[in-house]
């Protein structure tokens, strides 16, 4: 296996079923690739806008008292409402955590990909890297 | 403050994405029909043979491959924590914001006091010394996991995955509760 970027139509990626031997799949290949970097870099926007649109569909009063109860380490003895908004944060709390797995995995199959030394491959991960960030960074400072 | 905990979420991010570090020793002979390669570049389940990270750690039963899906496991855990504390000190060491003002000429000659605001640590403090020290760890610990991924061994990957996400899902727990809104950026 060479050390160095070279350009080819031949590769194998992640799979054994991945394998590329012409320039159709080379480009296919390479825009998946894209897709997966775009994917990655929106995932870190997404995952703060869905703690934002949590901590504000929490009424500022019980959110307060979420971060009251949790300070004290209080367990138990919760009225109704809190019991509901802490499932609802529970909730929303396990779906960041498999939001974070997709995210951890999608990052090393682009790394793996970018280890597969071909260079189109390469360049359509700065391409998609670069096409997810001007895509998704605006969204972070809206509201 | 956005701008500060945008910085903050790249130097974040950057642990997450790791580089490629290229020390592959793969022998690829294309004559003679000899496919022998000495490092796999697909993904495959198999507890047999398997080298991780140093030569004396070599896989080659069901046990051995079960404690290491174990040690992996809690490696990327420990991972996922060294990170929200790291977070956690920072922001807690950061409680000194010294304010600069200085003459500034303004128009019609007159004389304006402009303030500058600085949030940070001092160079040869101790929280930051903390912060470096942790930082090589982070950085040595990621690129482990990411050596780890590299096996490409199925087991080991689903450790490194499992672990990440555990990991997160309970040291961000409370973590997130208590963060402010409008600095909150990963």
């Amino acid at each position: 296996m060479a050390m160095h970027f070279i350009f080819s139509d031949e590769a194998v990626l992640l799979f054994d079923f991945w394998s590329v031997h012409s320039p159709a799949g080379m480009a296919l290949s390479v825009l998946v690739i894209l897709l997966m970097a775009v994917l990655y870099e929106g995932i870190k926007v997404g995952k703060v806008k869905l703690l934002h649109k949590t901590l504000e569909s929490l009424p500022t009063a019980t959110s307060q008292q979420l971060i009251l109860e949790t300070d004290q380490d209080s367990a138990g003895s919760s009225s109704p409402p809190v019991n509901r908004t802490h499932l609802r944060w529970f909730l929303c709390h396990f779906g960041q955590s498999l939001v974070h797995v997709i995210q951890v995995v999608i990052g090393y199959f682009v790394m793996l990909a970018v280890m597969s030394y071909n260079t189109w491959i390469f360049l359509g991960v700065v391409l998609g890297s670069a096409l997810g960030y001007y895509l998704a960074y605006p969204l972070l400072s809206m509201a | 403050p956005l701008d500060h905990s945008h910085h903050m979420g790249i130097y974040h991010m950057d642990n997450s994405t790791m580089p490629p570090h290229h020390h592959m020793t793969t022998s690829h002979s294309h004559g003679g029909g000899d496919m022998m390669m000495m490092m796999p570049m697909t993904f495959y389940f198999d507890f047999k043979n398997v080298e991780l990270l140093f030569s004396s750690l070599v896989i080659n039963t069901p046990g051995e491959m079960a404690g290491a899906f174990v040690a992996v496991f809690l490696l990327a855990m420990f991972y996922e924590g060294l990170k929200i504390a790291r977070e956690g000190l920072l922001r807690k060491s950061q409680v000194s914001i010294r304010y600069n003002s200085m003459p500034v000429p303004g128009p019609n000659g007159t004389i304006l006091m402009e303030t500058h605001k600085t949030v940070g640590q001092q160079m040869l403090s101790f929280p930051h010394l903390l912060q470096t020290v942790l930082h090589i760890i982070q950085v040595v610990i990621s690129y482990f996991l990411m050596l780890i991924f590299m096996t490409y061994n199925g087991y080991l990957c689903i450790a490194v995955a499992a672990g990440a996400g555990t990991g997160y899902f309970l040291f961000s727990w409370k973590k997130a509760v208590v963060v402010d809104i409008t600095e909150h950026c990963h």
